[in-house]
């Protein structure tokens, strides 16, 4: 057996094989096994990570759900899924050997002899082992039973871990539905869990070009000299969905709505990493502690009139998506008639930093639009007009640099060229870069990425409790606006298959939105 | 040496004075593709033969690896002095829709080349953009400081060399540089390395290393520098010194303790077949069978018994090129490991 004396020992083996932290042995514990999530993305996600020779050896998957289910019942399920969805495919072999490591908990969240019949499971894992034991806890239920599953985890002591090993836990969004829940669900996580082993998940943040934001940033030289109100004239954050709220998916939406379903978590931390001040060192709170002074810094619209001039929400009417003819946001199924969400909300937001002074950043996200695309565009000031844009004709516009996030993951550059001929007459033309075309290999899934870093103690791509806490407090209050104030901003309507309503075009002013 | 054959994979001979004009035109006459590079590779071989099998290894590479690919053919034993050039495209639907092409330029020199390979083959580089050179076979005299001066990443197949211990001598000077050497011998102990570091992630395993006696490592004849990289990895990163190397048995310490590894051929099996550590209380092991996209790690301490499987390194050239390209890096690991190699070579 193991030799507890000795358990400060190293693995002379690991040194240099890779250059990041490394990702340790686990069993992973989620909650919400029978979800889609899990299905869809989380098991594929440590399957491809064994399929690409990246996940920590040994690493047990035990899904906790209420259904009664076998462990073959489990597993033939996720393989089914696997099969679908898997990004490097499905093989037998390999899947065989997966599959033994993955095993069903069936207990209800609030039933504590659940947690406790699961420790005892965990236990035997750790024992087999060798005596390691770190665990991640993965909560990916409903988020009405975060409260019952973190104080069940306390309560049968599985918050804790033996001396040399780590337990930690992965929250899944929505971090609470305003700045109340949001403190109380971080006050109950933090009660469990210590900050730095919580993980409130983004998969946003995963994504290669959400990562490469930073490193285009501040391992080019050229662009952070111009990365100021100088240079820069207002930047654009786009998320356009072409779906509504097909496979049910109303039910949540219509509670939530795009503010607090994109706004307040995706997009804000897009926003964060395009404008935080460069951090002192790469570690998570390095990096976290200038992102949240971004969030911290946004200009807060904290009465109706202020809400009403620089956000605009909306609500899509019938229209075409796609060649097909579709519903309207209130016709759709599970949403109320009179409902009074948006599926659709732009916003003009001002950093008050003495970097970002005097640039509005725009940004927009809905739901029927006319494809799928997120991106945020950086739109520089024009060159003098003097010279070439002097010329008769010549408005060829400012150059634009353009980070796309999906679905055609790479960055373009808009500049002025001289177009061919014996005439002077310029035009925009753009210098394109695909990570699809530019690196033939598939980028992994966010949550590949995530779930590593995880394993691996790095929370850098992960938020941290403030972020979250300033995030709603500027949400909450246009939510307040719309929904509790005597006076409230309209509702927009647009029709579906369109860019969104005229409202939020005029909240533009001069400029335009970028045509995606 | 051979004229070239099968020429027309190689695409348009062009003269040498048009080739960038022809090039030009090349694109100019599909505007449905995208031309796209993110390196200059190269592909050197004292082989007439080689141009026709190494376009087909670009044509794999370039699915995952945008570039300018320049092969270069040479037949030294020619008493004249003759070059010949052609081009043509590598193209792959990316995502299934948009065609993404790589342009290749294939060079056929005979007679004394040194000069030509600056003047003529350097010069059309792709600016600013590093260049990959892929060394096939033995390293000869070309191999100088001036060549390697121009190279950013230097590929090279030991399992090739006749006299592995001379032509690593020669890659010592160009170690003192920037040059980043990649070698495909140890590329193919990638996958091992990480097994068997995962094998040591157990806890029982690490209680048991100080105890480490013995080490087998079965190879496939050819593939003997191979097993010596992976022997000179598990040396230097648990920091045992060499005692002695009696050809397929070596000596190792640490401390006064003796570790004794040997390396054992085996003709019909994987290229690296077997890494076994054992101690009086363990026994960790990888392994391969022949043809098998999977490594089986087996560890047993005592009563502890696990075995599970996970990726294997290819044993297509291209393909681990291809894991290679995408690995980057400098590489200061096998810089690291190399100062043994060396003495494990004698």
């Amino acid at each position: 057996m193991l030799d507890h004396k000795n358990l400060h020992m190293s693995n002379p083996f690991r040194e240099d094989l890779v250059a990041r932290s490394r990702p340790e042995s686990c069993t992973v514990v989620i909650f919400g096994a029978t979800g889609d999530l899990t299905h869809r993305k989380l098991v594929p996600a440590i399957y491809n990570l064994k399929l690409d020779g990246e996940l920590p050896p040994d690493v047990k998957i035990i899904g906790f759900a209420r259904r009664e289910k076998s462990d073959e019942e489990f597993r033939e399920g996720l393989e089914e899924l696997n099969k679908q969805v898997s990004r490097g495919g499905h093989d037998e072999t390999l899947w065989t050997d997966f599959a033994p490591s993955i095993s069903y908990h069936q207990s209800t969240f609030t039933d504590i002899e659940g947690y406790q019949s699961l420790a005892k499971t965990l236990d035997k894992i750790d024992e087999e082992r060798g005596g390691k034991g770190n665990r991640l806890f993965y909560v990916a239920s409903a988020p009405e039973f975060f409260d019952d599953i973190l104080e069940n985890l306390k309560k049968a002591g599985l918050n804790e871990s033996a001396e040399g090993c780590w337990s930690r836990v992965i929250v899944e969004k929505p971090f609470g539905t305003d700045l109340p829940t949001a403190q109380h669900l971080n006050q109950v996580v933090n009660e469990t869990f210590e900050e730095k082993d919580t993980y409130r998940i983004d998969h946003y943040l995963g994504k290669e070009t959400a990562q490469n934001i930073m490193v285009l940033r501040f391992a080019n030289s050229i662009f952070e000299p111009l990365w100021n109100n100088r240079y820069i004239e207002q930047v654009q954050i786009t998320c356009a969905e072409h779906l509504g709220m097909e496979g049910g998916r109303g039910g949540y939406y219509d509670k939530s709505g795009a503010l607090r379903d994109m706004v307040q978590n995706h997009l804000l931390q897009l926003l964060s990493l395009v404008a935080m001040e460069p951090p002192t060192d790469l570690s998570a709170d390095g990096v976290r502690d200038e992102k949240v002074k971004v969030i911290r810094s946004l200009r807060q619209y904290d009465t109706p009139e202020l809400v009403r001039e620089n956000v605009v929400r909306g609500q899509y009417t019938e229209g075409f998506v796609g060649g097909q003819k579709v519903a309207g946001y209130r016709e759709e199924d599970r949403v109320n008639p009179e409902s009074q969400t948006e599926a659709y909300v732009a916003l003009k937001i001002q950093i008050d930093t003495w970097r970002w002074s005097g640039v509005p950043f725009f940004m927009r996200v809905g739901k029927r639009l006319p494809k799928k695309a997120t991106e945020i565009s950086i739109h520089f000031k024009e060159a003098p007009n003097v010279l070439f844009n002097a010329l008769p004709g010549a408005t060829p516009g400012g150059n634009v640099l353009v980070i796309r996030i999906q679905p055609d993951e790479g960055i373009s550059l808009r500049m002025v060229s001289k177009l061919p001929g014996t005439s002077l007459r310029l035009e925009p033309v753009k210098m394109d870069f695909h990570y699809a075309t530019s690196f033939g290999k598939g980028s992994p899934e966010a949550y590949e990425r995530l779930l590593l870093d995880a394993m691996a103690g790095d929370a850098t791509l992960f938020a941290r409790r403030d972020e979250v806490e300033e995030a709603w407090k500027f949400v909450d209050h246009i939510e307040n606006a719309w929904h509790k104030s005597e006076n409230p901003p309209e509702m927009a309507e647009f029709e579906a298959g369109s860019w969104g309503p005229k409202e939020a075009d005029e909240l533009l002013g001069d400029y335009k939105w970028r045509r995606l | 040496m051979s004229v070239p054959e099968n020429t027309e994979v190689l695409g348009k001979e062009v003269p040498l004075a048009r080739l960038d004009k022809e090039l030009r035109l090349l694109w100019e006459a599909d505007e449905a593709s995208t031309n796209a590079s993110l390196m200059n590779f190269a592909i050197y071989a004292e082989d007439s033969a080689a141009l026709a099998r190494n376009s087909q290894i670009v044509s794999e590479i370039t699915r995952e690896h945008a570039c300018r690919a320049i092969l270069i053919g040479i037949d030294k034993e020619k008493p004249t002095q003759d070059t010949k050039a052609w081009i043509t495209a590598h193209c792959n639907l990316s995502n299934g829709q948009k065609s993404v092409c790589c342009e290749q330029l294939a060079f056929h020199l005979t007679g004394k080349v040194r000069g030509r390979m600056r003047h003529t083959v350097f010069s059309h580089l792709n600016s600013d953009l590093p260049l990959v050179f892929w060394w096939q076979g033995e390293l000869s005299e070309i191999f100088d400081a001036p060549f390697y001066s121009i190279l950013d990443r230097l590929v090279i197949d030991s399992v090739d060399w006749v006299n592995t211990g001379e032509s690593y001598a020669k890659l010592a000077e160009a170690l003192k540089t920037d040059l980043v050497i990649q070698d495909l011998a140890w590329t193919r102990t990638f996958h091992y390395r990480l097994s068997i570091a995962a094998l040591f992630d157990d806890l029982l395993a690490q209680q048991n290393f100080k105890d480490i006696e013995s080490i087998r490592i079965e190879h496939q004849p050819v593939h003997r520098v191979t097993g010596l990289l992976m022997l000179a990895w598990l040396a230097v990163q648990s920091d045992w010194s060499l005692v002695d190397v009696d050809f397929d048995t070596v000596t190792l310490k640490s401390g006064n303790k003796r570790i004794v590894a040997n390396l054992v051929e085996k003709s019909d099996a994987a290229p690296l077949s077997l890494v076994e550590i054992a101690s009086p209380n363990m026994r960790a092991s990888v392994s391969r069978e022949k043809g098998s996209k999977y490594l089986t790690q087996k560890l047993s301490v005592n009563e502890h018994k696990m075995e599970r499987i996970a990726p294997a390194d290819s044993d297509l050239v291209s393909e681990l090129v291809t894991d290679q390209l995408s690995r980057g890096g400098k590489n200061s690991l096998f810089r690291k490991v190399l100062p043994m190699l060396l003495e494990l070579l004698g």
